[in-house]
């Protein structure tokens, strides 16, 4: 079905995906975004009707969200509803469906697991010595080849699977994916851990003191969690105020 | 014309950060580099790149939460420091670059709330195309003039900082930067909790940690 659509429509969706976050706001969180990333498919479909553009426009503005690199999933199989001629309700049903899965499974792939992991080892790479340079562009490059391909492959398995994506979803193992870079981000923060504590210009440059503070501040973000983050950046913050005073006292 | 710059390049990265793309040019690492690179101090941007990377390690532009916004923290923080040669020029811009991230966070929550009246309300549907279009752009460019803004404020006010205060600093070089990695230690703990826990990765982390310490002794 999704091969009766123009490509030049199809390429136009796809591109806007990138943007769908523009709008992003607390009343209908993706929907203009979404009904902005549609409208060449929308237009495709309808041609020249400006009124079902319009009612249909309309009707994917209401509230929605998802992982924005996996919206595309959503896109492709809305887009694929629409040119089926599917009741609205249906449409309104399945969008209603997905937005919970294709959040919850984008935030724990891509910002708890593929994001941090590669992070962690463009830090390391910096540590233990490599142009600052080489690390980010070893970054930005297997970072965007994940980014790019995941929000390509779910455009097509939404225009391929229309309602049914779930299963695919399902045959995929996102969740096993994110097991696995989880697994390597605990070697690559060991790693980063190593560097910081042995490099030149490291904590044991520093000093025991330092180590030992780090040491303590490691195992309180390990217990406390993300509630320990802001104390400590603003702890880290008035140290640096209260030296400087003092030192602008003497 | 160098303010200029550094302000356009905030805008961009920032709409990087959630609006457009969301590349990840906009993660402090590449930032700091990017800018370091930009303003004829490349190490300088590669280590408060690093540094910031290591305090937004668990930064994510999750859903709705407010989040640090590390493209501001970092554009402020090297852009203050860049040829600054006072002693307390890196821990002041850091400091300037961490507080000016959260309050980038507070500003993108503000833009959400006004991007709620800026998009087409579902019970007053869109006349047409140019409705929807039209609220999307006006919601990206406010985003842009938001985030250069914001680093426009903070560069001028960082820089003020430092060259004020940067002499008060008497912490030597060595013990500055081991400050700096105390705090963004509590980001690599809560990391190692999302990636599993200690006892669940202790294996791969003390792997990891073998490797690390070979590596920086050998290479």
């Amino acid at each position: 079905m999704s091969r009766s659509l123009p490509r030049g429509a199809l390429a136009s969706v796809f591109l806007r995906s990138f943007l769908i976050q523009g709008s992003w706001n607390y009343h209908t969180m993706l929907g203009c975004g979404f009904a902005f990333a549609l409208l060449p498919g929308l237009r495709a479909i309808y041609g020249a009707s400006a009124n079902e553009i319009a009612a249909s426009l309309g009707r994917h503005v209401e509230l929605f969200n998802a992982h924005p690199y996996l919206s595309g999933v959503a896109l492709g199989a809305v887009l694929r509803l629409e040119r089926d001629g599917t009741d609205p309700e249906t449409v309104r049903r399945f969008k209603l469906a997905v937005r919970g899965p294709l959040g919850s499974l984008g935030d724990a792939l891509v910002w708890a697991s593929w994001l941090p992991v590669l992070s962690v080892l463009a830090l390391s790479m910096v540590w233990l010595g490599a142009p600052g340079g080489l690390a980010v562009v070893v970054f930005l490059v297997v970072y965007n080849v994940g980014h790019v391909g995941l929000r390509l492959w779910g455009f097509r398995v939404g225009l391929a699977e229309g309602r049914d994506v779930g299963r695919r979803l399902a045959r995929a193992r996102l969740g096993t994916w994110t097991h696995r870079l989880r697994s390597a981000g605990a070697l690559f923060l060991g790693a980063l851990v190593g560097s910081v504590l042995a490099a030149d210009g490291g904590l044991a440059d520093a000093g025991a003191i330092w180590v030992a503070l780090a040491l303590a501040a490691f195992l309180a973000g390990l217990l406390v969690g993300h509630r320990a983050w802001r104390p400590a950046a603003a702890t880290v913050v008035a140290t640096i105020a209260l030296l400087t005073a003092v030192g602008m006292a003497q | 014309m160098e303010i200029v710059l550094v302000t356009l390049l905030g805008g961009l990265l920032a709409l990087d950060g959630t609006s457009v793309g969301q590349f990840m040019l906009s993660r402090p690492l590449m930032a700091g580099t990017l800018l370091g690179w930009m303003l004829g101090e490349p190490v300088l941007g590669v280590t408060v790149g690093a540094i910031l990377e290591l305090y937004l390690l668990v930064s994510f532009p999750t859903g709705g939460s407010r989040f640090p916004e590390g493209a501001t923290a970092t554009v402020v923080a090297v852009a203050s420091a860049a040829g600054s040669t006072t002693p307390g020029a890196l821990p002041l811009a850091i400091a300037v670059g961490l507080v000016w991230g959260q309050l980038g966070g507070v500003t993108i929550t503000a833009l959400r709330h006004a991007n709620s009246r800026l998009v087409p309300e579902p019970s007053r549907p869109p006349r047409g195309p140019a409705d929807v279009t039209l609220a999307h752009g006006i919601a990206l460019l406010l985003d842009f003039a938001r985030g250069a803004a914001l680093t426009f404020s903070g560069v001028v006010l960082g820089r003020a900082v430092v060259s004020g205060f940067g002499v008060g600093w008497h912490l030597a070089p060595p013990a500055s930067v081991a400050l700096l990695l105390v705090g963004g230690s509590v980001s690599a703990g809560i990391l190692l909790r999302d990636l599993g826990g200690l006892r669940r990765r202790r294996t791969l982390l003390v792997a990891g940690m073998a490797l690390g310490i070979l590596g920086a002794r050998l290479l």
